[in-house]
């Protein structure tokens, strides 16, 4: 059986790998690369070649292609000492034409060209813009550079490689004194007199590996990461999973112990840290707070992160799901042909038929009407807010529960296990409870560890509707900026997610029902 | 005390024994009939349909959308901008837009933002959302049953499909459907297009499952012994079992690509035509400003209308198209 849903996940993961595959191909090859910069506000303040420039830059960043401009070039063959500094200072600046080129610019870029031609480059040549004979206009700068566009194939390549990164002792390259992780039972970030244990590198990218905090799921790691690529547009140059998980809002201050024994009241998470070289030298606000090179911190937020507020909403919907649904579809089983089987099944017809923009605007009117908020605020966080959306989501998501459950508690009240028990003198509710239940709600078990994975992944309407700042939301804010990188990565994570979860469901099911085996030999 | 029988006189007849009793000769032909009342399939469908009273309301309502659908923009056609330089057409309710411009069945809902018949906007939208759900419907259906028998009946097709629909399964649906939208222009070709790539697999997956259940049944596997060839097998003896699942299935899935479509526009990948997804979806910023719940609550309410419709006569045809509701 473990056998069977190791293969299970293996398969999964390949699945995951071939759709990530396909996507990234449908992005990168099908879209137009320069949709990118339709949200960016950089792009619209550059003109002419100064725009070219950055395109090519940020398609760079981005893993688009290979760029390799012609000072670089001129870098490499000083380093390699082809060139020395002089001739280089004489040789960098080409003409606004290339007729305009001295003898000498001309030699090496036509070397420059044959070079990276050669290689399977496309060398482009921007000529200078002219704003009048003499001046060149805004941006107009001349520029030659070489790319080479990257195969979606290595990108793909690229993403598995990089996807999870496992911290070590020799990650900093600058020598850093001892390397080495130390445990201490007291946090120095609460002042090192609280009990809380922690696990602290050195020579780490991460100061601390392991450590507890006051925020969900407040047991926190750093020595696996999962990195599911660079946001451009909607979280600029943040991971997409650091974006689901780090806390949104206003900053909070608080009384903050630095390392180096100073106490100040500031919104830095020490907890935080990694390490970047020479910064504590460069910065004089750093030499007063750290005492080594771990000083990137980011800042405590007021709020929860994208994923716990898409957590909590729909693990609460899901709760009252459940506790409305099975009973109520009970009910209607019990009572068929009846008006409360009628009154559940024009409901279950409505929530079904009608398009659920339609019911959430209806609610959200409703809502209105009522004085309830209807919109999720982070400012002023209330028990309120959170109420129309778990409501909305309880709403729609019984439908199909009573639906379901009435469905497998008549098929198994017709059964003849059923009858039997009633020919022998049970009671209607024994039988109900002890033996139609029991078995009705074996296909419902198969879905709760669904349920709950998939509470991760919020609902895309629900979270819009009633702007919650959840991770649903992430995907077609992604879409709507052309965040190809943010799309890839949010694709994997439900996929991967949905993958769990269908293991997870086969395994509850296979525990709850003894005579369900998934090896061909036990059947 | 058992009754005495009377028998029928045969002497008044005129006839001898012989000629009343004589030895008829087996006919082999008649051996292998089996006399039935006769059965239509599609008669007894209609007559299980129509005995129902909801079913006829139903079909009479959707024969009224269908007409409001693609008869009447005939006649009056939608034009959104027609009142635009009239500042005093826009937002107003139904009482008001009669009072203006006469009675008529376009200003029963009153008018939108600008100026134009919220009735007619309707109908016209929902001309397109229709469309695009039948369309799709259409073609995911006729693929997925297609593939779905063919993935039931044969193991090998299985293996593969199995895998593929691992793969599809994976990737969110909004997810496909938005990237086809961005990648090819937001026309109503690309959206059925985008809605039907991947929208035929979990047809056919759940055709598969029936198929599977049903094809080693004891009736087929003697028929099989018969030499029944596997076409008639699918056909005759697993087909008629499916009709009424397909049906159901339908009628599920033509309300669901009004949704879809809706949701679609609501995230701004929706096509530039005027659909019922659009509609709601503007009416809702009149929801905030007092006077204009109007031009809110007709258009959602008549797209919940117009999706129940086309649910429940689909939901009673799949009841009707079962044929264990044929018996007498």
């Amino acid at each position: 059986m473990v056998n069977y849903f190791f293969r299970r996940l293996l398969r999964g993961c390949v699945s995951v790998a071939v759709a990530v595959s396909i996507i990234m191909l449908l992005l990168f090859v099908l879209l137009d690369k320069t949709l990118i910069f339709a949200e960016d506000e950089q792009y619209q303040k550059l003109a002419n070649n100064q725009r070219t420039n950055y395109m090519y830059t940020v398609w760079e960043k981005y893993g688009y292609l290979d760029l390799v401009s012609y000072n670089d070039y001129l870098n490499e063959l000083v380093a390699s000492g082809e060139l020395d500094e002089d001739l280089k200072a004489r040789i960098a600046t080409i003409g606004r034409t290339p007729e305009k080129d001295s003898d000498e610019v001309k030699k090496y870029v036509q070397q420059f060209t044959d070079y990276y031609s050669s290689q399977g480059y496309t060398v482009t040549r921007l000529d200078a813009v002219m704003a009048s004979p003499n001046r060149v206009a805004n941006g107009g700068g001349q520029s030659l550079f070489a790319s080479l566009n990257t195969p979606t194939l290595t990108r793909v390549v690229g993403f598995f490689t990089s996807l999870l990164t496992f911290d070590n002792i020799h990650y900093v390259e600058e020598d850093i004194g001892e390397r080495g992780l130390t445990f201490t039972l007291y946090d120095p970030v609460y002042g090192g007199e609280k009990f809380s244990p922690a696990i602290i590198g050195n020579g780490t990218f991460h100061k601390y590996l392991l450590y507890f905090d006051d925020k969900f799921p407040f047991i926190h790691q750093n020595f696996v990461k999962l990195t599911l690529g660079t946001s451009f547009s909607v979280n600029k140059g943040v991971d997409v999973f650091q974006t689901m998980t780090q806390s949104q809002g206003a900053y909070v201050q608080s009384m903050t112990y630095y390392p180096s024994g100073l106490n100040e009241i500031s919104a830095d998470d020490l907890h935080t840290a990694t390490y970047s070289a020479g910064s504590r030298e460069m910065n004089l606000v750093y030499q007063d707070r750290y005492s080594d090179d771990y000083t990137n911190v980011s800042l405590v937020k007021k709020s929860h992160s994208k994923i716990y507020y898409s957590f909590i909403i729909s693990i609460i919907a899901s709760c009252l799901t459940y506790a409305l649904g099975l009973p109520l579809g009970i009910l209607m089983a019990k009572k068929k042909d009846t008006w409360v089987d009628n009154l559940g099944n024009a409901y279950v017809i409505f929530m079904i038929a009608v398009p659920s923009l339609s019911y959430f605007f209806m609610f959200k009117a409703i809502a209105t009407k009522l004085g309830i908020p209807t919109v999720f605020s982070l400012e002023n966080p209330s028990i309120a807010m959170y109420f129309t959306p778990v409501l909305v989501s309880t709403i729609s998501a019984v439908s199909g529960q009573m639906k379901w459950m009435r469905r497998y508690m008549v098929d198994q009240m017709n059964s003849d296990y059923a009858k039997f028990a009633r020919a022998e003198g049970l009671s209607e509710f024994e039988i109900f409870t002890k033996h139609i239940f029991k078995n009705a709600a074996i296909p419902i078990t198969h879905g709760i560890p669904g349920t709950i994975i998939m509470a991760l992944s919020g609902s895309i309407m629900m979270e819009n509707i009633y702007t919650v700042p959840g991770v649903g939301g992430l995907l077609v804010q992604a879409i709507g900026a052309y965040d190809n990188s943010v799309i890839v990565g949010v694709a994997f994570f439900y996929g991967a997610l949905s993958i769990i979860s269908s293991i997870l469901g086969d395994i509850t099911m296979s525990i709850m029902d003894p005579r369900i085996s998934y090896t061909a030999k036990a059947r | 005390m058992a009754e005495k029988k009377t028998c029928i006189d045969l002497s008044g007849t005129g006839l001898t024994d012989e000629e009343l009793f004589a030895r008829v000769p087996q006919d082999t032909s008649a051996v292998e009939k089996i006399v039935a009342p006769r059965y239509s399939y599609w008669r007894s469908v209609g007559r299980v349909f129509l005995s129902k009273r909801l079913n006829v309301i139903a079909l009479a309502l959707l024969v009224v959308v269908l007409a409001f659908t693609y008869i009447y923009p005939m006649f009056y056609t939608y034009d959104k901008f027609e009142n635009l330089m009239d500042a005093a057409a826009k937002h107003l309710t139904p009482a008001a837009a009669i009072q203006k411009f006469g009675f008529h069945l376009r200003w029963i809902f009153g008018t939108g933002e600008s100026g134009q018949p919220t009735f007619d906007a309707i109908w016209n939208g929902a001309r397109i959302s229709i469309s695009i759900a039948i369309l799709c419907t259409a073609i995911n259906y006729t693929v997925g049953v297609v593939v779905g028998a063919l993935w039931g009946f044969a193991k090998r097709v299985d293996v593969v499909m199995n895998e593929i629909r691992n793969v599809i399964s994976v990737v969110p649906g909004t997810l496909v459907t938005s990237v086809m939208v961005l990648t090819f222009s937001p026309s109503f070709k690309t959206l059925v297009f985008a809605m039907c790539i991947t929208g035929w697999i979990s047809i056919a997956y759940s055709l598969r499952t029936q198929v599977i259940i049903i094809r080693d049944r004891e009736y087929n596997l003697a028929s099989k012994c018969l030499g029944t060839s596997t076409f008639h097998i699918a056909t005759r003896n697993i087909l008629p079992y499916m009709i009424s699942f397909i049906v159901t299935m339908v009628a599920t899935s033509i309300p669901g690509c009004i949704g879809t479509e809706a949701f679609l526009s609501y995230i701004g990948l929706g096509i530039s035509e005027n659909t019922l997804g659009k509609i709601v979806n503007t009416a809702q910023g009149a929801l905030t400003v007092p006077g204009w719940e109007w031009e809110f609550w007709c258009p959602v309410l008549l797209s919940a209308f117009i999706s129940i419709i086309l649910f429940l006569v689909g939901q009673g045809l799949g009841d009707a198209a079962d044929p264990r509701t044929h018996m007498l």
